[in-house]
């Protein structure tokens, strides 16, 4: 069958078999192998990618499943060269060392600060629940999640006082600032 | 701010004025695997690739009587069906391990444990190759498996070995160390003797990535490239050589990036050797890469002792001596990845950081229905199982003396003067302060406050 997907924003069709696996369908018919086959019983979630906008683990998403939407991979992470700072969160806190488990972790890491900008220890642990590290212990993984909302909180009041600056308000800058330092 | 709160603070603030070695530090790694492109075995891609899976027992203990692989080869995307009778008219279908034992490469006589690999399948694409595992017909006349080591010695347990010459039991090697008339004689005299029966359960290390291979064999020049999810790819290479009569200089193993190995991707497995007969005999690259059920099952595990330790000591808490008999489970082939010379690794440091008069251990090891193995994780070697023996053996010394465990330990350590120590099992201690680095470790854990919090026996009554 023939299947249309999103995949990182560009438009993709490939021939497939009706059982085809999403995760096959990224490395082996696409070539993108930054998603990685771990369990593919749904429990490891080094295949996590995203599915309009949702976690998805990838070895139990049928590629048909995917048909029509806008589908979201580690290689999508980088933005015109940047990286993602979740990505620079798991090298600054060392949150990676073999590197396996790490696409779906930071995958799931991006959709919890899309969905909460603060989260707390609980929330991050919950989040990555369905995902398994074998290397670090996850201790550095939750520093590099709470790396990166941080530089995010800074980055947005950085953005507000540059906003404030240019409207004149800046009294309004001033307690964002206090929050997020 | 507690002690551990103290000290959490103090490596995260003055990373950048700590010595190279004990500060953050980046990898040179990171910027491919953030980015998605590290290059694992199963990246691997080439052109007319072909995939590789593995029939695997389904019993613990079976004689295969027939095993019909027409329908499979019919199979369409199908190119080639290999079983351990084809595999032993090239006199590859057995394979020598890193611990002096052969490890059938595919089952031929009887299979001995459940995932032990029966035949394999090259086709198209590995959807395909897992579609004629299922086309394959095994009969099997299922035997009697020996699951408990416990009782694998005894008479009537059927032996699973007999592929070995002469074999007429499930003994696998005898090894012991220190002075069994030392040893004897101190504890016949001691005042205090404690006994304790410890069952160390086998482990898997499970890394993230499963084990796999692609192998490309070069017809025209006789050269073989084989990827592999190896730790010890020049132990490997020579391996192979030994199995695929090729010489060593026209193989070369690449170990590429590695999804965790833990120890467990030391030893050679029959997959790998599979994948480079394969490319052999299709002429094409073949990828094998297992799945996570038949990595738990048939790869290399850890632990699996049963272990008695006894300790002699003075009613004022002196150690005199330990002595310990312990029964290791070795699955059905002994194919344990150890780097040392001794069949039970480094166990030998059973004696801890104490300064003691005599020690001496006996360690059987025995073959059972078990995927086999024998040490994972490079970190151990058997230390792990001797520190666990110690260290419960001087907490059940703490409980019958009425002490504290942490007092009896302080009281017995090797001191600072006595460096270089040697063992009574034989090994050189260069150098080491024990006191102070447990007082410290106290002080982290707070154990003044633990004991007040969860004093003594308050664990076993909750």
């Amino acid at each position: 069958m023939k299947v249309s997907v999103i995949v990182n924003g560009a438009p993709v069709a490939a021939d497939v078999e009706d059982r085809t696996l999403l995760v096959h369908f990224l490395r082996d018919h696409l070539g993108l192998t930054g998603t990685h086959w771990g369990c593919d019983t749904s429990n490891c979630g080094t295949c996590v990618v995203w599915m309009d906008g949702e976690p998805v683990k990838s070895c139990t998403v049928l590629a048909a499943m995917a048909g029509g939407r806008d589908v979201r991979t580690v290689e999508g992470l980088e933005q015109n060269g940047v990286l993602d700072p979740v990505q620079q969160g798991f090298t600054e806190c060392h949150g990676l060392q073999c590197g396996f488990c790490t696409p779906g972790m930071m995958m799931t890491a991006r959709a919890l600060l899309d969905r909460e900008p603060n989260p707390s220890e609980g929330e991050i642990r919950e989040a990555i629940s369905g995902q398994i590290c074998r290397c670090t212990g996850y201790a550095t993984i939750v520093r590099s999640i709470q790396w990166a909302a941080a530089r995010e909180a800074a980055a947005a009041v950085e953005d507000d006082v540059a906003d404030a600056e240019l409207t004149g308000a800046s009294a309004t800058a001033g307690s964002v600032s206090g929050e997020a330092s | 701010m507690t002690a551990a709160e103290d000290r959490k603070a103090q490596v995260f603030e003055d990373n950048d004025h700590k010595p190279v070695g004990h500060g953050r530090m980046l990898r040179k790694e990171d910027p491919r695997f953030l980015r998605g492109k590290g290059h694992y075995v199963d990246d691997v891609q080439l052109p007319g690739m072909l995939h590789l899976a593995i029939l695997r027992s389904p019993v613990a203990h079976a004689r295969i009587v027939n095993i019909d692989t027409t329908a499979a080869e019919a199979h369409p995307k199908v190119k080639a069906v290999v079983t351990g009778a084809a595999l032993a008219e090239q006199g590859l279908a057995w394979m020598p391990t890193l611990s002096n034992d052969v490890q059938a490469v595919l089952a031929t006589d009887k299979v001995r444990f459940q995932g032990q690999e029966v035949a394999f399948v090259v086709a198209e694409d590995r959807y395909a190759a897992r579609d004629a595992l299922e086309l394959i017909d095994v009969e099997y006349d299922i035997l009697d498996p020996v699951i408990d080591a416990r009782h694998a010695l005894d008479p009537s347990a059927p032996v699973i070995r007999d592929d070995l010459e002469g074999k007429t039991n499930n003994h696998c090697f005898d090894w012991e160390t220190g002075d069994k008339a030392a040893t004897d004689a101190v504890f016949a005299a001691a005042p205090v003797v404690v006994v304790q029966d410890m069952v160390y359960p086998r482990v898997h290390p499970a890394p993230m990535e499963t084990c796999g291979a692609v192998a490309d064999y070069e017809r025209i020049d006789g050269k073989l490239t084989l990827w592999s999810t190896t730790q010890a790819p020049h132990a490997h290479r020579t391996l192979y050589a030994i199995v695929a009569g090729l010489p060593e200089h026209k193989i070369r193993v690449i170990s590429p990036d590695i999804g965790g190995g833990f120890g467990g991707k030391v030893p050679i497995y029959p997959g790998y050797v599979c994948a480079i007969v394969a490319s052999i005999v299709t002429g094409k690259p073949v990828k094998w890469m297992e799945d996570r059920s038949e990595n738990l099952i048939s790869t290399g595990f850890a632990r699996d002792y049963v272990m008695r330790g006894e300790i002699a000591a003075t009613t004022e808490g002196k150690i005199l001596a330990i002595r310990t008999d312990v029964l290791a489970d070795h699955g059905a082939f002994n194919a344990a990845a150890t780097p040392v010379k001794y069949p039970a690794g480094f166990f030998g440091v059973f004696t801890g950081s104490y300064d003691i008069e005599a020690a001496f251990c006996k360690v059987t090891a025995v073959y059972t229905n078990k995927a086999p193995g024998g040490v994972a994780y490079a970190c151990s070697i058997r230390i792990t199982e001797a520190v666990y023996l110690v260290e419960r053996l001087v907490n059940c010394l703490a409980d019958e003396l009425e002490m504290d465990p942490t007092e009896l330990r302080i009281k017995n350590f090797i001191q600072p003067e006595q460096f270089p120590y040697t063992t009574k099992t034989g090994w050189v201690y260069d150098s080491g302060n024990y006191e102070p680095t447990m007082r410290e470790a106290m002080r982290i854990a707070e154990y003044d406050e633990l004991r007040v919090s969860r004093p003594r026996g308050a664990r076993a009554a909750s």
